[in-house]
């Protein structure tokens, strides 16, 4: 691969604009309501894309998925909904910060944190492409088990004063996320009879009811969601709070960067996606921070490292895909299947045969952050508008909106009604401190951990000492042991002093 | 000295008791690779509630606490608009069969928002230009399966 090549890749996707601003635009929209996730999107989109050439579709595609990892942020931000799973943990600092009258800076701290990881994610992919790939391969079960469990831990990370509720509420959350059919035999468990639990707790009814139906019962108890400081900062929004946001994060660049890798390593492993990456991330963020204290409370920190991490993922998964023909996630399934309909044959010769859509994706994902920088940044001062709506209004929309949405991602009524179970349950959980984000991981990450401890266990046949086996395992077990000690061991040295 | 009510910090453990209970009946006969995961996890859950009861009750012994449920409740200026919301959500989703997505979503969003208090044009405005972005997002543009009613019919 020449430079002469990839300036010539860089130029064909610049001149895709007029495929990549719209496919940006759509990806903002759907990003932004929760249940709209890019393949569902993509899927049915996807007679548009398999009639067009296959470097028109690819710009298309992957514009809408990088933007569609950027705008679940939004919500999150705003109104403490994350729009998707991987902006979950966005709404620990991002909302606290909006609550603040710190909206537009947050946005601003989300949409710079999203471009600039995904874009260096995406360069270095480019650059690195051929030892990505194998680093997929490194990363079996057992090593995902321990992956999973820097999840986890981050239910007592989070947990603030009262770690026994947290721990309560995430094991609880990890209980529900076992609901479904086992991983072997497919023989249902606590189901309740419904059919509709056999594949498990669907994601976006129980994001939908924890987060949104939850918070907006318990909005209505203020006129509105900003304080009177933060009603008058966000009515006296201008142009240099916008600025002020690109300051921050171009100070804190070193902190996207990591936090970014973080995202593209996950990203890499197939089955893994951006709720685990923007967790670890965070959970990281705090662990190597000098005053983990403050997280929670509405750092710049906060935001950036899980949105970083959520859209560093978005190149990782489609090393796995092209490279290996292994679908890194549902979305680049369906970009595999427009490929494959192009006459694309996935797996290392793709960069031989087809150089030029092989890297040509990653370009166009480089391009599409590029352009996306300059769209969705000057909006953040009028999105920050939003917390100036009375919840008298803003409440029933939200409510009944996302009620809606939760028929989305799988089209079951029966969704709708489980969104409104996860409501009630999050409400009790929101006024009674036992936290939300909490159940949520475990209900996110209780599947995968399930499913990646039972692999190995099956290989060793039920013998656990295999989660010790591996070299690159024990490291991470170190590792995981390690962001356990050290904040003991901070709280005691503070406490001694 | 004024109690501490920790009746509603009991309605979660209650809640996840009983789905372990119903949890551990349901994978009683299966094979370890089914259960063996969901039954740390229950294990694990039944000792931290446990734990949580124990606590709750020694401050029960100490009369430091009672087991009011007040926090779940307040503020009761409040609690009428907040139940009406659910009730209104839970009519939508009965209805929607019959209804469709566009009139279902106009006049649950009516109820709900006059239950909250809004009043004048706003009360109008808002269900009639949310229930057509909702027509336009899910029926004509993605053309997703949720259920037509009258209007969705008469406008195709």
């Amino acid at each position: 691969m020449s430079w002469e090549f990839l300036a010539g890749q860089f130029a064909a996707q610049f001149g895709l604009w007029w495929v990549i601003l719209p496919a940006i635009l759509l990806g903002i929209v759907v990003g932004i309501l929760p249940g709209f996730s890019p393949q569902n999107t993509l899927i049915m989109l996807l007679p548009l894309t398999l009639a067009v050439p296959v470097e028109q579709a690819m710009a298309f595609m992957i514009a809408l998925y990088c933007a569609n990892h950027l705008a679940g942020g939004i919500p999150a931000i705003l109104v403490k909904i994350p729009g998707s799973g991987g902006a979950a943990a966005t709404t620990l600092d991002g909302y606290p910060m909006t609550q603040k009258g710190q909206a537009q800076q947050a946005l601003v701290l989300c949409f710079t944190a999203s471009v600039i990881g995904g874009l260096i994610t995406t360069l270095a992919t480019i650059a690195l492409l051929p030892w990505l790939s194998q680093i997929g391969l490194y990363l079996r079960s057992v090593e995902m088990v321990v992956v999973m469990l820097f999840g986890l831990t981050l239910i007592a990370v989070i947990a603030g004063k009262d770690t026994l509720k947290a721990l309560i509420g995430g094991f609880f959350g990890l209980l529900i996320g076992v609901i479904g059919t086992d991983h072997i035999y497919n023989t249902p468990r606590a189901t309740f009879g419904f059919l509709e639990l056999y594949d498990g707790v669907p994601l976006v009814p129980a994001l939908i009811g924890l987060f949104a139906i939850s918070e907006a019962l318990v909005m209505i108890e203020e006129k509105m969601i900003v304080d009177q400081v933060g009603r008058e900062r966000a009515l006296s929004a201008r142009w240099a709070d916008t600025v002020e946001g690109l300051r921050i994060s171009l100070q804190k660049w070193w902190h996207i960067v990591w936090t970014s890798f973080v995202g593209l390593l996950i990203g890499i492993t197939p089955g893994a996606g951006a709720s685990i990456a923007a967790f670890v991330a965070y959970q990281q963020s705090r662990l190597w921070s000098k005053h983990p204290e403050k997280y929670g409370t509405g750092i710049p920190e906060g935001v950036i490292a899980p949105e970083a991490a959520n859209n560093g993922v978005t190149s990782g998964t489609l090393v796995p895909t092209l490279a290996l023909g292994v679908p890194g996630g549902s979305t680049a399934a369906v970009m595999m299947i427009v490929l494959q309909y192009h006459g694309m044959v996935m797996g290392p010769r793709l960069f031989a045969t087809n150089p030029e859509v092989a890297y040509g994706v990653f370009v166009s994902m480089a391009v599409a952050y590029i352009f996306m920088i300059f769209t969705i940044l000057p909006l953040a001062r009028y999105m920050s508008r939003v917390v100036l709506i009375e919840t008298t209004y803003l409440a029933p929309i939200i409510i009944l909106v996302t009620i809606v949405a939760a028929f989305g991602e799988r089209q079951y009524l029966f969704d709708m009604s489980l969104a409104l179970v996860f409501g009630v349950i999050g409400y009790i959980a929101h006024k009674t401190n036992y936290h939300v984000t909490a159940i949520l991981i475990g209900v996110l990450l209780g599947p995968l951990f399930e499913q990646y401890l039972v692999r190995a266990l099956r290989i060793s046949q039920g013998d656990l000492t295999v989660l010790f086996s591996s070299t690159l395992g024990n490291i991470l077990w170190g590792f995981l042991v390690l962001s356990l000690v050290v904040p003991l061991w901070r709280n005691y040295r503070i406490s001694r002093s | 000295m004024k109690k501490t009510p920790l009746g509603a910090d009991l309605v979660i453990p209650a809640m996840a008791l009983g789905f372990c209970a119903y949890f551990f009946v349901s994978i009683a006969d299966l094979a370890w690779e089914a259960k063996a995961n969901g039954l740390v996890i229950g294990s694990v859950l039944v000792l931290l509630i446990a734990i949580q009861v124990g606590k709750t009750v020694v401050q029960l012994v100490r009369r430091q606490a009672d087991l009011g449920f007040g926090p779940l409740f307040e503020p009761r200026d409040v609690l009428g608009r907040r139940i009406g919301m659910v009730a209104v959500t839970i009519a939508f989703i009965a209805t929607l069969k019959w209804l469709g997505l566009t009139l279902g979503l106009l006049l649950a969003l009516f109820a709900a928002l006059w239950i909250m208090g809004a009043r004048g044009k706003a009360l109008v405005i808002l269900p009639v230009a949310v229930s057509a972005a909702a027509y336009l997002l899910f029926v004509v543009l993605l053309q997703s399966d949720i259920p037509h009613g009258p209007i969705e019919k008469l406008l195709s």
